[in-house]
């Protein structure tokens, strides 16, 4: 592990000039919970490290005007797992990170570190995509707001660019008629990364007619993939045996998993099938999954 | 004189850790948290490659970064190799790699970051061999050849370079059996070929195991101070301390004197902390720069390079008779030793428990072989029950096969066969104490074995008995004037609470309670010579000889009890810390009769000129005891069709210990066992592809954890004594990991009728076998 410099800028325009400042140099730390274990395998990492943790107001969980969410990026796995803001918006969301790692990372990971490392494995990615949600990043130049869709690029990389901290996730209004399953398949441990994970909003009309569906697949790809054939498939229809498996078989085919301990490519689509499958299952029965 | 069976005696009741406090406040010392003036941290470069002659290395910029102290390759140190029998493991590379991730090169620095910072400089240049990974091809004569000097190096032997193997044509046997084998055993009885020819059915299957990391959590780690004396003083993890200065003494070229491991605690062992791993490079590095050196491995270390489970390939071939009785049976092993087999007690033993292959049957007929083959993987060693996992498993699995070929229930075939009290064992074992049906008949009513279940439910059986090590310890108990009782010992519990067992067996014979005693875990220097913590073998062993010498010191106390009593050495009784004498008339001065006595105040008059009466005890029990503990397994499954996870819903042990010590201990011995064997079952294995380990931590390496775990319980099967160790004991330890294997994989097939011959049994794999049959269905 490298020696650091460790800031702890208390404003996040002093945090914001000390990445323009540093540039290449800087890099920001938040619950550390990603960063600290790549220092201690020995990844490449900068000489000064920006804690965000003086700064107020970051890790805060509130109610927007308009009936959405805003999430804090400093916010725990663990606050989110047990807020009653996040409970009241969509129950489903906030089980759905009991499943995260182990408590002690709940503790101290947080979502805005959770999403800027990038990795398709991670359990909020593809939850938070199926929610619709977008991520505010601030840098010295203002605000900008980008679709959680377009915010991952490659395995580690985002639209997060250099010079930019991610300050908040906000979530829109949710209808009472959306519908959200969470599905995470560890073929080994249940202390493991999944083999894959499926998240599935649903909106389901009076007649339950699928108004609108977003699928997400996650450790199905480079990044957390939208299976948006499998969602195309069971949109503006009832959702019946054979629209689901009609979306699970191209769920299948729109995955790009690859072959690790977890299994091989091969098997990982079959079970994104399977998972997608049981997912809209749950969600045509009873409206939430909570499946393994 | 005895001691009284008092409703006090700690012997049987569930005494807790005499160490728990200490480690769960934190107090406890492990190796990483010693430190000494001057101390240095080593770092070591590891080879990148599977097979390479060591063209250049070079260590200059490393040698310039400031604060480094000693850079040493293995030109440097010269050709030293050590090992257990074998000594064909060199301290660093010396010419050439046989695996990735070998010790090269070994750096000393003031600070584990300097020293790492100093490793990533040091460039080499190898010419690259051809590599050979399958130990079938590594046999065939083609292979590229391994080690060309195994004759000369130490195998056995008290000196560098003797060869007592070779006296006895060791050579010319393995020479015979392929090329690359580095051990071979044959052992047999009757005439397997005449059984088959006797037999209705014969039936053949290969089962094969994975190469298997212990996953300790403490990694390996030494602490080595090479003094201006000449004298090596070492902290390290590690449970064997006299074993391994023996034979670093002579590798090393030292009066075994010199060589002094200090005590500390072990962060976990699973088998694994019998080697000196980096002990040899700390030791040269030591010497280099005049400073103690620390070396810390971390995991990716311990994947790539420390001594993980043989994987081997089993092939048993059974006759049978169409009553079910057995009449043949043949096991041919091949075990994979990585690069080395230093690590290794061979030759002498093959991986020790490998005979369990051919299980616990009364078998007229019955063939081993077990060859040991070198390849380019990492060199393998020891994990809890070393060669009884894999061939428990693989001889559990095949006879729920054999059962099936006659139409016959997994219980009723082994009933049928398993030995009782009188019979041999397969290769002629002269087997006492035999408890095998109490085993098995204690798991069918326990398990509900015969009641209906789900679909995709399963239950399968397995069974298998452990035979209580041989080994050797020494125990020193004192007695001060005051009475305070110590215990002094050098076993190195390594977290199987071994301690606790010793301190019961000291407060029983002295009739005082647990908390009493003392125990002090002694530097090899106190010369209480002890094997090592392993081959199930300890509270044999060291028990032994704690009770040898708590009674030793009881005797001279006794003695001075019988003066003070004026009676008859067994006239005097002691229970519950009292010493008591006959009733008879009062002696002219009235003293001692009449009344009792306290231990501390006999102590007090024994204890002339304030010298504390001491009780010695040396115990070799090398003598091979026949003591079965046999042990029975049933697990249930649940398959998930969908996606063929395995679930294991219950498991119900039996085992036959003999006398029970101490309840916490056997059962936590039998939880702990459990767990590894699911994990090895439905999760581990170290996997490589061309010699390279893809899995170099615990996010990749998956053992199971407290979510994983199913409802185990564990039935205790004792009061009869029959086992070597003390009061009649017998090994607990891996009773549960002997059978739990065989018995998830038999639950397996019973809920969905497939047999799996490779572990893990993963989902991928049942969902493979699975699909297969619906495609077969569909055709």
């Amino acid at each position: 592990m490298r020696d650091a410099t460790y800031h702890e800028p208390t404003t996040l325009d002093d945090a914001l000039k000390m990445l323009d400042q540093y540039g290449d140099d800087a890099q920001v730390i938040a619950g550390g919970t990603g960063l600290i274990l790549g220092m201690k395998q020995g990844l490449p990492s900068a000489p000064h490290i920006v804690g965000l943790r003086k700064i107020p107001g970051l890790s805060t969980i509130s109610k927007r005007a308009d009936g959405g969410l805003d999430i804090g990026a400093l916010a725990t796995h663990r606050q989110i797992e047990t807020s009653a803001e996040m409970a009241e918006y969509c129950s489903a969301f906030a089980r759905s990170f009991a499943w995260l790692s182990t408590i002690r990372i709940r503790n101290m990971g947080t979502i805005g570190g959770n999403l800027v490392e990038g990795n398709p494995s991670y359990d909020p990615p593809p939850v938070l995509m199926a929610l619709g949600a977008q991520v505010v990043l601030a840098s010295g130049g203002g605000e900008r707001t980008v679709a959680l869709d377009d915010f991952f690029v490659g395995v580690g990389r985002t639209a997060c660019r250099r010079g930019e901290i991610l300050t908040r996730v906000v979530l829109p209004p949710l209808p009472a008629t959306v519908k959200l399953g969470y599905s995470k398949f560890r073929s080994r441990s249940v202390a493991d990364s999944p083999t894959v994970a499926v998240a599935a909003a649903v909106d389901l009309d009076g007649d339950r007619i699928v108004r609108g569906a977003r699928i997400v697949l996650g450790a199905a790809g480079p990044v957390p993939l939208r299976a948006r054939k499998a969602e195309a498939a069971i949109e503006n229809q009832e959702l019946t045996t054979s629209s689901i498996g009609e979306a699970a078989a191209l769920a299948r085919e729109e995955a790009q998993p690859v072959r690790d301990l977890r299994g091989s490519a091969e098997y990982k689509r079959d079970m994104v099938a399977v998972f997608v499958q049981s997912t809209l299952e749950d969600l045509a029965r009873d409206g939430i999954s909570n499946g393994r | 004189m005895a001691a009284e069976a008092s409703v006090s005696s700690p012997i049987g009741t569930p005494v807790p850790r005499v160490e728990g406090k200490e480690k769960v406040t934190g107090q406890a010392k492990y190796t990483a948290d010693y430190t000494l003036p001057g101390m240095l941290w080593g770092a070591i470069l590891h080879s990148t490659i599977p097979h390479g002659r060591i063209v250049r290395i070079d260590t200059s910029k490393a040698r310039a970064v400031p604060g480094v102290h000693a850079v040493l390759t293995g030109q440097d140190i010269g050709e030293v190799r050590f090992g257990r029998a074998l000594a064909d493991i060199p301290v660093l590379a010396y010419d050439r790699v046989r695996y990735v991730g070998e010790p090269l090169v070994a750096v000393a620095a003031e600070g584990r970051d300097v020293a790492k910072e100093a490793v990533a400089l040091i460039e080499v240049e190898y010419e690259e061999l051809a590599a050979v990974f399958d130990p079938f091809e590594a046999m065939k004569p083609e292979a590229p050849l391994l080690h060309p000097q195994l004759a000369e190096y130490r195998w056995g032997g008290q000196k560098r370079g003797s060869n007592a193997a070779d006296a006895d044509g060791h050579f010319h046997v393995l020479e015979t059996r392929g090329r690359n084998v580095v051990s071979y055993e044959l052992e047999s009885k009757g005439d397997v070929e005449q059984g088959f020819r006797e037999a209705d059915l014969v039936l053949e299957h290969t089962y094969r195991t994975s190469i298997i990391h212990q996953s300790y959590i403490e990694p390996h780690t030494c602490l080595v101070s090479a003094e201006p004396d000449g004298k090596a003083r070492i902290w390290a993890s590690n449970k064997s301390p006299f074993t391994i200065r023996d034979y670093l003494a002579i590798d090393l070229d030292l009066p075994d004197k010199d060589i002094i491991f200090e005590p500390t605690w072990v962060g976990g062992d699973y088998g694994g902390k019998g080697s000196p791993l980096p002990i040899p490079i700390a030791y040269f590095l030591s010497k280099a720069s005049g400073r103690p050196v620390k070396v810390v491995w971390d995991l990716a270390a311990e994947f790539i390079a420390a001594n993980p489970r043989h994987a081997t390939w089993i092939t048993i071939r059974s006759g049978l008779k169409r009553d079910g009785r057995i009449v043949a049976r043949e096991v041919k092993m091949v075990a994979d030793s990585g690069a080395y087999a230093g690590y290794k007690p061979i030759p002498g033993a093959v991986i020790v428990g490998s005979h369990n292959a051919l299980g616990v049957y009364k078998t007229p007929h019955a063939r081993f072989e077990c060859s040991i083959v070198y390849t380019n993987h990492v060199p393998a060693g020891h994990m809890r029950s070393p060669g009884s996992y894999q061939s428990a498993w693989a001889c559990e699995a095949d006879i729920d096969r054999l059962a099936e070929a006659v139409g016959m229930d997994p219980i009723e075939f082994r009933l049928l066969n398993g030995v009782e009290e009188g019979d041999e064992g397969p290769l002629g074992e002269p087997w006492s104490s035999v408890h095998l049906k109490d085993c098995l008949e204690a798991v069918r009513a326990a398990s509900g074995w015969d009641q209906p279940k789900p679909p995709n439910v399963g239950r399968g059986v397995a069974l298998a008995q452990d035979r209580t090590g041989s080994g050797a310890s020494t125990a020193q108990v004192e007695v001060d004037a005051n009475g305070r009782v110590t215990l002094r010992t050098t076993v190195m519990d390594q977290g199987a609470g071994m301690l606790t067992v010793l301190a019961q067996i000291v407060a029983h014979e002295l009739q005082l309670p647990v908390e009493s005693v003392n125990v002090e875990v002694m530097s090899t220097q106190a010369e209480l010579y002890d094997w090592g913590s392993s081959a199930l073998s300890v509270t044999h062993a060291a028990g032994q000889a704690a009770l040898g010498a708590v009674v030793a010191a009881r005797e001279k106390l006794a003695a001075v009890a019988c003066e003070m009593f004026d009676c008859q050495p067994e006239e005097v009784e002691l229970a519950d810390g009292v010493f008591r004498g006959p009733p008879h008339p009062l002696p002219p001065d009235g003293e001692g009769s009449g009344r009792g006595v306290s231990l501390a105040e006999v102590a007090g008059r024994a204890c002339v000129g304030g010298e504390p009466v001491v009780g010695h005890c040396r115990y070799d029990g090398w003598k091979r005891h026949y003591g079965a503990a046999f042990s029975a397994q049933v697990a249930e499954v649940e398959v998930d069709p969908r996606t063929g996870q395995v679930k294991v819903r219950r498991i119900v042990n039996a085992a036959d210990v003999g006398t029970l010590l101490n309840p916490i201990g056997a059962t936590g011995q039998m939880e702990g066992a459990t767990i590894v064997a699911l994990g090895h079952t439905t999760m581990e294995e170290l996997r490589l592809a061309d010699g390279r380990v893809q899995n170099t931590s615990l996010r990749e390496y998956k053992v199971p954890t407290s979510g994983d775990l199913p409802a185990i319980e564990n039935i205790l099967i004792h009061g009869h004594g029959g086992g070597p160790g003390p009061y009649g004991s017998k090994t607990v330890a891996d009773l549960a990991l002997i059978v739990g294997p065989a018995a998830i994989t038999n639950a397996i097939h019973d809920a969905i009728g497939e047999r799996f011959d490779e572990l893990p049994i993963t989902a991928e794999k049942v969902y493979r076998a699975l699909k297969a049959r619906e495609v077969t269905s569909e055709a």
